[in-house]
């Protein structure tokens, strides 16, 4: 057996992530992704009143919070049959633009910034040359000598009180590090604006869900009212506030976000050929336009793409039993059939049992199960989801929007198309959808003030609110485009009840284990050639595991 | 020990004026419920103090006590892992990953054993010999009790580390415990929510950070300044609630009127949080201003309370749509027809009895 | 039926009447405002929360009720020890095994005349028989139930330091909402036993004639002379 490494806890993360793997000659060989926490959700949901299970999903995770609740409130929808106002529909878009505005510039500053920018070399910037630096890239006002100066200073006494905090034992100075020291120090100014930042644009959440995290949604529609001549409910100056979000999130995220990504991608093309992986890509999609119902006029269309082929798009469908299938081959579980099979979460189980190593321990058994997450695939394909599946079936389906904001991105940093299969790619393509969302969130808004200046207001369809109302036995299927990526839940309800809840989470697509049959799923595959320069430093690995922004928590739930 | 900095030696290198320094003191104290009186002790304190070391511990949770900490909006998060804190361990922020990360945790518990902060966000499953969370191979179970051992003060976040929270409702399939059925001799400061309000736990810090010593604590090991009183107590449309006023169906002309939620099942009744006054995410709103109830987040065991929109927990044993009342109304009616046959029966049965008492 | 001569005898002192009164006064209160407050009706839907404040009213009914209620029922713990025997505590709770395997044959046979009919002629007792003390003996704990969590409902909306001294009772039972759930469910057994309780005496009192309604008012029952 060759050497295996060991990187767990895989920090900078959602949850509890473990990656093993093996190198030889520099580069990974072998690679696998274990999820070492697990709560037991879907059989918490069991029995519970139906319309209850977006609070419960939501809890999944703290960080993508909202996207459960989304796909939960659809679940219970779709399985009664209910059809949510239009400015509902209108309210939730507008809660999700907000939630992915704030989630994709966490992950890139505070999560993934890190991979790229040495905090250390930050010290040996000329804070002139930074604010030259700046200034070329954008016109965000903060951008002075003298601001760059005492950032500087700050991070320097930080540095010189011995006392690293966070920074602690860091890879810096790691030869996989290429900015100058300006970019430097600009990335670690914005690390720490974009900390102050994103605690406004979740304000959206707050104003129509009542807080952040997990904000309140509600089947049939949004808890909220609208009513402009009242002060208890969204009124003028609550919407004013909303669209001032949205208007600061924009500024943000073309004045600071994409330039710092840009400028960053400039120096790591090389990382546009490492960390590809599987060639599989799909969403859900989601943004209606036109009703949840009509998939056609989403923003984010739906679609798979197999092999890299940008020329087909393939339709999806959550309830054909043959599309969407979970294995627990290599996961701790039990199915009754045996775990060979695969079985559609409308006849998914959950059954935790534990058959790893007794803890400590030092080395998964990779040969039998090793993961709490379960294995999905669609129609036995392994698929990558997130970001970059979402940009490539836009592009693909033919979205000019997309095309175009792309092109001028490859064309910028002077990649070909291909370069976007890649650790560099997935991490651009979050950079433009958050672009596209920013822009999205006020076509939206817009819509929403049109609704309600033509005496729209209504954001509750509560004609099937009562559980007398509801036939004895109904199953659902709730999709959404989680930052992260497909997500969807499944839910059978009997005798008012639920009867079986299944999540499938972005995560779960891209964390999991092996299949049955031994095909690796996206981490496992993107880790295969990446190089490796110091095993006892693997900056290369987080580079491509943080690619694809993970979130355990969610892939096991 | 000497190369550590105070924190106003740090506010001094980093350029910030004897004035800057004290509306800061001043602040903090007004954060941490103090008297304007005592704010001198707190200046004193931060002058003095070096930075606090802290570990943040992630368990079986959601990372959201996390996402709400960074929310904080008085103080600014940058402004206490940078200057006020040293946050030297927290997966879901720190730079180093695998053996480094572990490295400066235990480095931390070494150098500073008696002295540093332990946070923990999470619940800790005793199932499965705790191999339901691992972290580096080990359990949480052990790392919390080696951590616990050195740790000078244990802070419970959210209600995961308090109470359990989701994963320990019914049937609780990990055996999802709270840090303080672990830790049992040491003294656990409990801040519940799901997640906590941002700026609570902000404070919780500060209030640690510049006193020395535990904030005050009620019944169940909640700080007093954020949980001595109800949700109802406190919110805006409690008079609405008095009048009986209440909203009877979503998005109702009630709804739209801002009525109280108390037949839409609301909690606040019977939760205690600074929801109604500190409200969420500086100030903007908390989820009774947006028009969805309560649903009671900061309570024990508040998942198995539900259903969260009907006014009543359902009684044990019971499923949904079993309320109290509808097993009383049936008892009623079978116990009215009992009696109505006993009384046919009787008077038939009995009617000589009856006719002779009548003499 | 051979004739039978009855004499008076001064079962139900003041106190137990006055304090039977007050007590069914309460409860129907209680119960009433109660289950109004746990299902408000929708009784307005326009005006203004500063121009009515009834739903106040209809809790603070159920407060003073609840303070009159537990008073009341101190006053009757007091004359458990300080009564006459039909008044004491043992007439409640078998003071020892021969009391309890009397009670138990007592109730037996109320069970067989009374609820079954299988005889027909009643027995006589002086004060009330074991199925009723029993009875008696069940609603006073589950008046003490509602009293101790009603007050540790009360507490945190109230300075009285009388509600505060049953503040351990939330955690103690797992937070104000399950005081709530039972402290509501409790209810119902109070509307059942008031059934069951009010037709029985009407049915005693036709079946055996022995002043059994008026006995709780002025305290005087017939009891068949030996
Ligand atoms: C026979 C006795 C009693 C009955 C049948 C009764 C019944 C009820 C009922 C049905 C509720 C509504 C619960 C809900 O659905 O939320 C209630 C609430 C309440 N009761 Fe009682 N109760 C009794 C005695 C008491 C006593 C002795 C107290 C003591 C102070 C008390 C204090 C309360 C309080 C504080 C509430 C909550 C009211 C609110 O917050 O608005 N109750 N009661
Ligand atoms: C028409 C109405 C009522 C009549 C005629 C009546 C009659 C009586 C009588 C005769 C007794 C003596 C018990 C015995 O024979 O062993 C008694 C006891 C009792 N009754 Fe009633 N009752 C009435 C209504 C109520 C109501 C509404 C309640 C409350 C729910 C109530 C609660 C009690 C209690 C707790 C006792 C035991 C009292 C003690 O020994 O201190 N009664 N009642
Ligand atoms: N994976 C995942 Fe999530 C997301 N995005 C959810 O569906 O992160 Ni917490
Ligand atoms: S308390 Fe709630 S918000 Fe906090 S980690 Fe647990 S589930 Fe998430
Ligand atoms: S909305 Fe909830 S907390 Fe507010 S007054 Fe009504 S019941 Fe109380
Ligand atoms: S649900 Fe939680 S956030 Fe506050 S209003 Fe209730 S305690
Ligand atoms: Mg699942």
């Amino acid at each position: 057996m060759a050497n295996r490494i060991v990187i767990d806890p895989i920090t900078r993360i959602e949850g509890h992530l473990r990656i093993e793997i093996e190198v030889r000659d520099g580069r990974v060989t072998d690679a696998y992704s274990s999820g070492t926490m697990v709560r037991g959700f879907e059989l918490i949901l069991k029995g519970r009143d139906p319309r209850d299970a977006w609070a419960f999903t939501e809890r999944a995770c703290g960080v993508c919070t909202t996207v459960h609740a989304l796909a939960s409130v659809r679940t219970v929808e779709d399985a009664l049959g209910i059809q949510v106002p239009a400015n509902a529909e209108l309210i939730r878009n507008l809660m999700f633009c907000a939630q992915y505005l704030q989630d994709h510039v966490v992950h890139f500053y505070h999560l993934h910034a890190l991979d790229w920018v040495d905090i250390v070399s930050a010290l040996k910037a000329d804070p002139k040359k930074t604010s030259e630096l700046a200034q070329s890239l954008s016109n965000w006002p903060k951008s002075s000598p003298g601001y760059f100066s005492d950032v500087q200073t700050r991070i320097r006494t930080f540095v010189e009180s011995g006392q690293l905090g966070i920074f602690a034992n860091g890879y810096w100075g790691h030869s996989a590090y290429k900015l100058p020291a300006e970019a430097n120090l600009m990335g670690v100014a914005h690390y720490l604006e974009a900390l102050e930042w994103q605690k406004e644009i979740v304000k959206v959440h707050t104003i129509f869900g009542g807080k952040n995290p997990h904000p309140n949604y509600l089947v049939g529609g949004v808890p909220c009212s609208l009513n402009i001549n009242e002060v208890n409910a969204i009124n003028a100056e609550r919407l004013a506030h909303v669209g001032q979000l949205f208007q600061q999130a924009q500024t943000f995220v073309e004045q600071v976000y994409l330039p710092d990504l840009m400028a960053i991608a400039s120096f790591y093309k090389d990382w546009g050929a490492i960390g590809g992986g599987l060639s599989n890509y799909m969403t859900y999609g989601d943004l209606p336009t036109a009703g949840y119902g009509d998939p056609s006029k989403f923003k984010f269309p739906r679609g798979v793409i197999l092999d890299r082929n940008l020329n087909e798009v393939l339709p999806v469908d959550g309830k054909d039993p043959m599309q969407v299938q979970e294995y627990v081959a290599h996961s701790w579980y039990d199915y009754a059939e045996g775990n060979a099979v695969g079985k559609h979460p409308w006849d998914g189980e959950t059954k935790l049992h534990y058959t790893g190593p007794k803890p400590p321990y030092e080395q998964l058994e990779v040969e039998q199960k090793y993961s709490w997450i379960k294995t999905p695939r669609w129609k036995g394909h392994a698929m990558e989801v997130g970001p970059l599946a979402r940009v490539l079936v836009a592009y693909a389906s033919g979205s000019a929007e997309v095309q175009e904001l792309v092109g001028g991105a490859l064309k910028q940093l002077d990649v070909p198309v291909a370069a976007l299969f890649s650790t560099l790619g997935r991490t651009a393509a979050r950079g433009l959808e958050t672009k596209l969302i920013a822009g999205w969130a006020h076509e939206f808004y817009n819509q929403l003030l049109t609704n309600i200046k033509t005496g729209d207001t209504r954001t509750a369809n509560t004609t099937m609110w009562e559980p007398s109302t509801w036939p004895a036995e109904a199953r659902g299927v709730g999709m959404t485009e989680a930052p992260r990526g497909a997500l969807a839940h499944w839910i059978v309800i009997r005798d008012r009840k639920i009867d079986n809840y299944q999540l499938v989470v972005p995560s779960t697509w891209n964390a999991s284990p092996r299949d049955n049959e031994g095909q690796m799923s996206a981490y496992e595959s993107a880790l295969i050639g990446t190089p490796v320069a110091n095993v006892e430093q693997p900056v290369e690995v987080l580079r491509t595991i943080h690619s694809f922004d993970p979130c355990i928590a969610c892939a096991v739930h | 020990m000497s190369e550590r900095l105070t924190i106003w030696e740090q506010a001094r290198t980093l350029g910030h004026s004897r004035r800057d320094f004290l509306q800061f003191c001043a602040w903090l104290a007004a954060a941490a419920g103090i008297e304007a009186s005592q704010v001198g002790q707190v200046v004193q304190a931060l002058e003095t103090k070096p930075r606090i070391p802290v570990v943040w511990f992630h368990f079986q949770e959601c990372t959201c006590c996390s996402e709400s900490f960074i929310r904080s909006s008085h103080p600014i998060v940058s402004d206490i892992i940078l200057d006020k804190i040293s946050l030297d361990y927290t997966e879901t922020l720190q730079a180093a990953a695998g053996h480094a990360a572990e490295a400066a945790l235990h480095e931390t518990m070494k150098k500073y054993h008696g002295e540093y902060l332990m946070l923990v966000e999470g619940s800790v499953p005793t199932g499965a010999d705790g191999a339901y969370c691992c972290i580096a191979g080990r359990t949480a179970l052990d790392t919390v009790k080696e951590a616990a051992e050195g740790a000078k003060a244990i802070v419970a976040w959210g209600s995961c580390a308090s109470n359990g929270c989701i994963q320990a409702a019914s049937p609780n399939p990990t055996g999802a415990t709270p840090v303080h059925e672990i830790i049992t001799n040491k003294p656990v400061i409990k801040v519940p929510g799901c997640p906590p309000i941002g700026e609570v736990m902000a404070a919780t810090i500060v209030h640690l950070l510049t006193f020395d010593t535990i904030p005050q604590l009620d019944r169940v090991g909640r700080p007093m300044a954020f949980y001595s009183r109800r949700v109802h107590d406190t919110c805006y449309r409690r008079p609405n609630y008095d009048a009986g006023l209440f909203v009877e169906s979503w998005d109702d002309e009630n709804a739209r009127k801002g009525f109280c939620l108390y037949k839409m099942g609301c909690r606040g009744p019977v939760t205690y949080n600074a929801c109604g006054v500190t409200k969420w995410n500086g100030g903007v709103s908390f989820p009774i201003q947006s028009g969805h109830g309560c649903i009671g987040c900061s309570e024990e065991n508040f998942w198995d309370n539900g259903p969260f929109y009907n006014h009543l927990t359902n009684l044990p044993g019971f499923s949904i749509e079993t309320t109290a009342d509808k097993i009383g109304v049936a008892a009623g009616v079978v116990t009215a027809a009992g009696l109505v046959g006993h009384a046919v029966l009787t008077s038939i049965r009995k009617r000589d009895v009856i006719n002779e008492t009548k003499k | 039926m051979a004739e039978a001569t009855y004499e008076r005898v001064y079962v139900w002192q003041a106190p137990v009447r006055m304090y039977h009164w007050i007590n069914a006064c309460c409860i129907f209160v209680l119960v009433a405002t109660g289950l109004v407050i746990g299902r408000p009706p929708a009784l307005m839907s326009a005006g203004e929360a500063s121009d009515s404040h009834w739903f106040g009213w209809v809790r603070f009914l159920h407060f003073s009720a609840a303070f009159l209620m537990s008073f009341a029922f101190l006053v009757r713990v007091y004359w458990m020890f300080a009564g006459n025997q039909y008044s004491r505590w043992d007439a409640f709770i078998p003071r020892n095994w021969t009391r309890l395997k009397t009670q138990w044959r007592e109730m037996v046979n109320v069970l067989r005349i009374d609820i079954l009919q299988l005889e027909k002629e009643p027995i006589d007792y002086v004060g009330h028989n074991g199925l009723a003390a029993f009875s008696y003996f069940g609603i006073f704990l589950a008046t003490i139930f509602q009293i101790i969590t009603g007050a540790a409902l009360y507490a945190p909306m109230s300075t009285f330091w009388l509600p505060g001294l049953f503040s351990w009772v939330p955690p103690l039972m797992g937070g104000e909402a399950i005081v709530r759930m039972w402290h509501h469910a409790f209810t119902w057994i109070f509307i059942l036993f008031t059934m069951i309780h009010v037709y029985l005496s009407i049915f005693h009192d036709m079946t055996e004639g022995r002043g059994e309604i008026s006995s709780i008012v002025n305290g005087v029952r017939f009891v068949e002379r030996k």
